[in-house]
């Protein structure tokens, strides 16, 4: 059987919160996203509406999981119990014009 | 736990939010269950267009309220929601769209309304780099607008709070008891009871399970709605662009972020709550932008997504009391729930509250003939 790694300790020294951005794309620090738990926000889901992070170029493949762990860390929900919102097409930005010249046929 | 309420609503979506903080503005004791999370239904999905432009006498009355309420929101919640009036344009690429729109100008200038049908130049001048072939003109009311539905939506539930109101999350409704033809009291999920005086069913698209608990039919069904968001570029047009043909869409450019946003109505429909993306969508939306606005072709789209038109059966409202004397509906708003919300929800707090709206919201009662329908859907 495979061992399991160790889980990841939330922060190992001490930095400052308001300096430390968690959602990139949307420039949201850990501050501001500890401040949305503790006002009652323990869902990826409901910090998504809050927060924006998420909804950003890279739709959250770089920040949910820190929140998911900043949320067990201020309520002691378990980070592997949260839905994950969905990641949807286009995986990667992309032009509204490539898209919209794309035609099924060239495919073949 | 058992818990007690002088007004349960049921759905925290705009208009259970708003409803549930007029009533709580009212001195009442309010608790709304909300099955996932706040959003989670049509309101989250929605593009946040605000408009006063349509055919029906009383919708259009009900915007003008709801426009006034907006444009006093932040206020109101003590936060900002990007009220933004930027107005709608709807384009008129053929003689008998023309005269729809010249028609309903006609009823919606009764009502006050700042509304005209302008030329393809004004067209021009209102939408830079607006594709104007084919163009016969617009009608263009400048005091609609667009506002954010997760800070309006949040906002309310927050000002709800506030008041001494609750909101639960993940609590799902699966029973309602009632005794001698009257709700007493709901049974969720998670296993709370809650005892309560009256009932408000805003669970938009759920509306017919919630009714089917007392034994009320809400006609309310769901049409999968497709809907894309670009990467923020300066801001660069300011109304909701709105093209009508069969192969046309609406979208507008979120004021402040500057992301476009926006989406079209599939042909033929596709029923049900399916929240799927597809891959016509994501071709076939920006095709028709970029037809509309060429200058457009280089920006990214971020994400698609999917989410349900809560539909009535002529895509007005179904507000007010039922055939169950203690439960009321506010659901089926068809597409424009976000807009309806804070006029709907004032005028559902007062009729819950004291029996009587200041808006006479007897036209969208469930039981009307559903035979007439709304032109500028």
């Amino acid at each position: 059987m495979v061992k399991k790694k160790k889980s990841h300790r939330t922060r190992t020294t001490e930095v400052n919160a308001d300096c430390v951005v968690v959602c990139r794309c949307e420039e949201v620090t850990e501050a501001e996203v500890r401040e949305a738990i503790r006002a009652g926000y323990h869902s990826l889901e409901e910090l998504k509406r809050v927060l924006r992070t998420g909804m950003g170029h890279c739709q959250g493949r770089g920040c949910l999981r820190t929140i998911a762990r900043l949320v067990e860390n201020e309520t002691g929900i378990p980070a592997s119990s949260q839905n994950y919102p969905s990641s949807r097409p286009p995986l990667k930005p992309l032009p509204l014009g490539l898209l919209g010249s794309y035609r099924d046929d060239e495919d073949r | 736990m058992t818990k007690t309420a002088d007004v349960v609503v049921i759905g925290a979506g705009i208009i259970g939010a708003a409803t549930g903080y007029y009533l709580a503005k009212r001195g009442r004791k309010v608790i709304v269950l909300e099955r996932d999370f706040p959003c989670s239904g049509s309101t989250g999905r929605c593009i946040g267009g605000i408009r006063a432009q349509f055919t029906h006498d009383l919708t259009i009355r009900v915007m003008l309220e709801s426009v006034r309420m907006f444009a006093e929101l932040d206020q109101e919640l003590g936060r900002d929601v990007e009220w933004y009036q930027g107005g709608y344009l709807f384009l008129a690429f053929d003689e008998a769209r023309r005269q729809t729109f010249l028609k309903a100008i006609e009823v919606q200038r009764a009502y006050g309304l700042k509304v005209s049908f302008v030329s393809p130049d004004d067209c021009c001048r209102i939408a830079p780099g607006l594709n104007t072939e084919g163009l016969i003109g617009g009608a263009y009311c400048p005091t609609d607008g667009q506002a954010n539905p997760f800070k309006v939506t949040y906002g309310y539930l927050e000002g709800l709070r506030r008041l001494g109101g609750e909101v639960s999350v993940r609590s799902e409704v699966t029973a309602a008891n009632l005794r001698r033809d009257r709700v007493v009291s709901l049974t969720t999920r998670n296993g709370d009871e809650i005892f309560c005086a009256q009932v408000v069913n805003a669970a938009g698209c759920w509306a017919d399970e919630i009714g089917a608990m007392v034994g009320v039919h809400v006609p309310v069904t769901a049409d999968r709605h497709e809907a894309l968001v670009t990467e923020a570029v300066e801001q660069c047009v300011d109304p909701m662009l709105v093209d009508y043909r069969p192969d046309g869409c609406y979208f507008v450019q979120n004021y402040g972020s500057g992301h476009f946003i926006g989406c079209y109505t599939p042909t033929p429909l596709v029923p049900g709550r399916s929240t799927e993306a597809s891959d016509e969508f994501v071709t076939e939306m920006p095709r028709r932008m970029v037809r509309l606005i060429p200058r457009l072709a280089g920006v990214r789209v971020l994400r698609q997504w999917a989410g349900s038109y809560e539909m009535s059966p002529d895509g007005n409202p179904i507000c007010g009391r039922t055939p169950v004397d203690n439960f009321y509906v506010a659901a089926g708003m068809s597409g424009h729930g976000f807009m309806f919300g804070p006029a709907i929800g004032k005028h559902m707090a007062e009729l819950v509250d004291c029996g009587s709206s200041t808006l006479d919201l007897s036209e969208f009662r469930l039981e009307r003939d559903f035979g007439k329908a709304e032109a500028m859907k």
